[in-house]
């Protein structure tokens, strides 16, 4: 080993090791000294290392705590309101008042008599986008990556070489920065939806009750709800996918011969593999939520950025994370600004909360990042 | 009873046959995005894209390039860098090397691992807080903060996982020749585990490199080639999402030739990261 050669100090001092009893043995500890600067020098790395590790927990500490104190001004104004109002005026806005009867009321002078609105926020309208865009996303993603990793796990290992390629290309899926996704969706989804789906749609689903919301009596533009759930959908694909595929590979095999053993069909034996791994699925896909229900630019991009809760999914829409793209550099008043902070701080409580109960589901998984 | 086996056993090919099916549908997608976005990227790219600063509509030589947009971008990740490796690392080793005995390791792992789940939006609030509003305009220092807080808990968590990939006799050797801790962790661990920390170093500056919605209110962009971080800066990503939402087809051919740009380099560094991890023999864990 030349490279400790030149770290021999004394063949007598040979320093403790500090802080890892568990790993290594500790024979011969007691027979040395304390090394001078050495020793100090190995404290202070030991430090350094650790207080990076605390800085971990302190940066979503800061996180929570600095969208909180921004959020307060909003927070103490508009309380729980501010998750059951719709209206999102960042202006004050004059209105004349009107008598019992609605005529409009004048004073002695015949001057309509006004009221002045304060600014007022609600979060309700994004709120519901980004539920309904993350339900659309999931309702079209879970079966298709699914059914992928299945395909993965009982059949890839039958195709051999090809199994390689298709797993890099599906985890490239997963590498492909937001923006990009937000182009595709841009100049070739939403024109596609425009000219060719929602139009066919329209034309079946507006007769028939339970399928209003495939049908709009504003003009098509594409860039709607259901434009940011599609492609929502194609982003959490990969995801979905990648964890899937391990969840399903830990299934022990006594499992699947066992069923295989007892007179299942393939599909039986895939459905024991799910049922043994539905905890590990159920993980996965709350990280396809959690990452659908977060995710920005291409959103913002596709989604139209209607302020407004429409029952038709061919309706401009807004989410929690598209409303901060759009409007959060250009706030006009320091109220707005901290309406746009609260909205931030559901998001973050709302992406904390999907990502802890999908790390627990997937605890035992040795889990890397999923992205 | 003939019938139901018959239901059955159709039933079993129908879902085999879905599967199959679905898989392609993935591939398909991925197919029609990757290619479009390289078709169309690769019509649309040009040098003048790499040499000129972007140009307004209605001015002469509209609508320029991405030049100020490109260098901002490096700029702005090599900083983000030199914050987040060193710190990610450092909690990567404690993680690794330091935590077998401290109730402090069980909660930073799931700290980090929740982290990395947190939207990239939420991020650019913080640094709009800490960094924007006391210096009172938008700057590239902002910009770099958000970029490193998103890469320091990746880098810790892959760094982890490379270290403890280490021969444990390595360590025992180099105690046994009377090196300290930290003289092994320095001089032999993280050598022998050097090549899968570059990767996973070179995978988190891949998720940076596309990242948008931290930089929109910290570096917030800037139409110059800016030197200065205490100024609006500059970025490919930020430049390509304004680019794509005017309305003029010249700066839509901008969007996607940056677009191709920047998939480029994530893809180079995705296989880099691939070919390096399967030469060295990691890639049973490590390549994900």
């Amino acid at each position: 080993m030349s490279v400790v050669s030149g770290t021999l100090q004394s063949p007598m001092q040979s320093p403790p090791l500090p802080g890892d009893g568990g790993r290594l043995p500790r024979g011969g500890a007691s027979i040395v000294q304390q090394g001078g600067a050495e020793s100090r020098a190995d404290l202070l790395f030991a430090l350094l290392a650790r207080g990076a590790a605390i800085f971990i927990l302190i940066m979503l500490g800061a996180l929570v705590l600095v969208l909180t104190t921004a959020a307060m001004p909003s927070i103490t104004a508009f309380k729980a309101h501010f998750l059951a109002s719709s209206s999102w005026r960042p202006n004050e806005r004059e209105v004349v008042m009107r008598d019992a009867k609605g005529n409009i009321m004048r004073d002695a002078d015949g001057e309509e008599v006004t009221v002045t609105l304060p600014p007022e926020f609600g979060a309700l309208p994004v709120i519901y986008g980004t539920v309904v865009s993350s339900i659309i996303a999931l309702f079209v993603a879970v079966p298709l990556s699914i059914g992928a990793s299945l395909f993965i796990v009982r059949i890839g290992p039958r195709i051999g070489l090809l199994l390689g390629p298709i797993s890099f290309l599906i985890e490239f899926l997963a590498a492909i920065p937001s923006i990009a996704y937000g182009i595709w969706g841009l100049f070739v989804l939403a024109p596609f939806l425009q000219d060719h789906l929602e139009p066919a749609l329209n034309a079946v689903a507006g007769k028939v009750f339970f399928l209003r919301m495939f049908h709009s009596d504003q003009g098509l533009t594409g860039r709607d709800m259901l434009c940011a759930g599609l492609i929502l959908a194609v982003m959490i694909l990969p995801i979905i996918t990648s964890l899937g595929r391990d969840v399903l590979r830990a299934v022990p095999r006594v499992q699947i011969e066992g069923s295989l053993a007892l007179g299942a069909t393939w599909w039986q034996s895939c459905q024991v593999m799910l049922r043994y791994g539905r905890t590990g699925l159920f993980g996965a896909i709350m990280l396809g939520l959690a990452r659908a229900a977060g995710e920005t630019m291409a959103v913002a991009m596709v989604i139209g950025n209607a302020n407004r809760i429409s029952s038709s999914l061919f309706a401009p829409a807004q989410t929690m994370s598209s409303l901060l793209a759009n409007e959060f550099a250009e706030a006009s008043s320091n109220i707005q600004r901290s309406a746009l902070v609260e909205v931030a701080l559901i998001l973050l409580v709302m992406s904390l909360l999907f990502n802890v109960i999908a790390r627990y589901m997937i605890v035992g998984r040795s889990a890397r990042p999923a992205v | 009873m003939q019938i139901a086996s018959v239901y059955i056993r159709g039933k079993s090919h129908l879902m085999f046959g879905l599967c199959i099916l679905f898989t392609a549908v993935i591939l398909g997608l991925l197919g029609m995005v990757s290619g479009y976005l390289i078709s169309l990227g690769y019509k649309s790219v040009d040098l003048a894209l790499f040499t000129q600063l972007p140009v307004p509509a209605g001015a002469a030589g509209f609508p320029g390039g991405l030049q100020n947009g490109i260098v901002g971008s490096i700029i702005m990740i090599a900083m983000a860098s030199l914050i987040g490796i060193p710190i990610g690392m450092l909690a990567g080793i404690y993680l690794a090397e330091y935590s077998s005995r401290s109730w402090l390791a069980g909660p930073v792992r799931f700290i980090a691992d929740v982290q990395t789940g947190v939207p990239s939006i939420v991020v650019g609030i913080l640094g709009y807080e800490l960094l924007v509003v006391p210096l009172g305009s938008y700057n590239g220092w902002a910009g770099a903060a958000a970029l490193a807080f998103i890469m320091i808990p990746l880098v810790a968590r892959t760094t982890e996982e490379m270290l403890l990939l280490v021969p444990r006799g390595y360590r025992e050797a180099s105690v046994a020749l009377g090196a300290t801790k930290a003289r092994t962790i320095l001089r032999v661990v993280v050598p022998a585990a050097f090549g899968s920390v570059i990767t996973g170093i070179m995978l988190a500056i891949a998720r940076v490199a596309g990242e948008t919605a931290p930089l929109l209110f910290t570096a917030l962009g800037s139409r110059f080639l800016e030197s200065n971080p205490s100024r609006p800066f500059p970025s490919l990503t930020v430049q390509i999402y304004h680019a794509a939402m005017e309305p003029y087809k010249e700066e839509s051919r901008k969007a996607w030739a940056g677009i191709l740009v920047l998939l480029a380099l994530i893809f180079v560094l995705n296989v880099t990261v691939r070919l390096t991890m399967r030469a060295s023999g990691y890639g049973a864990r490590a390549a994900r």
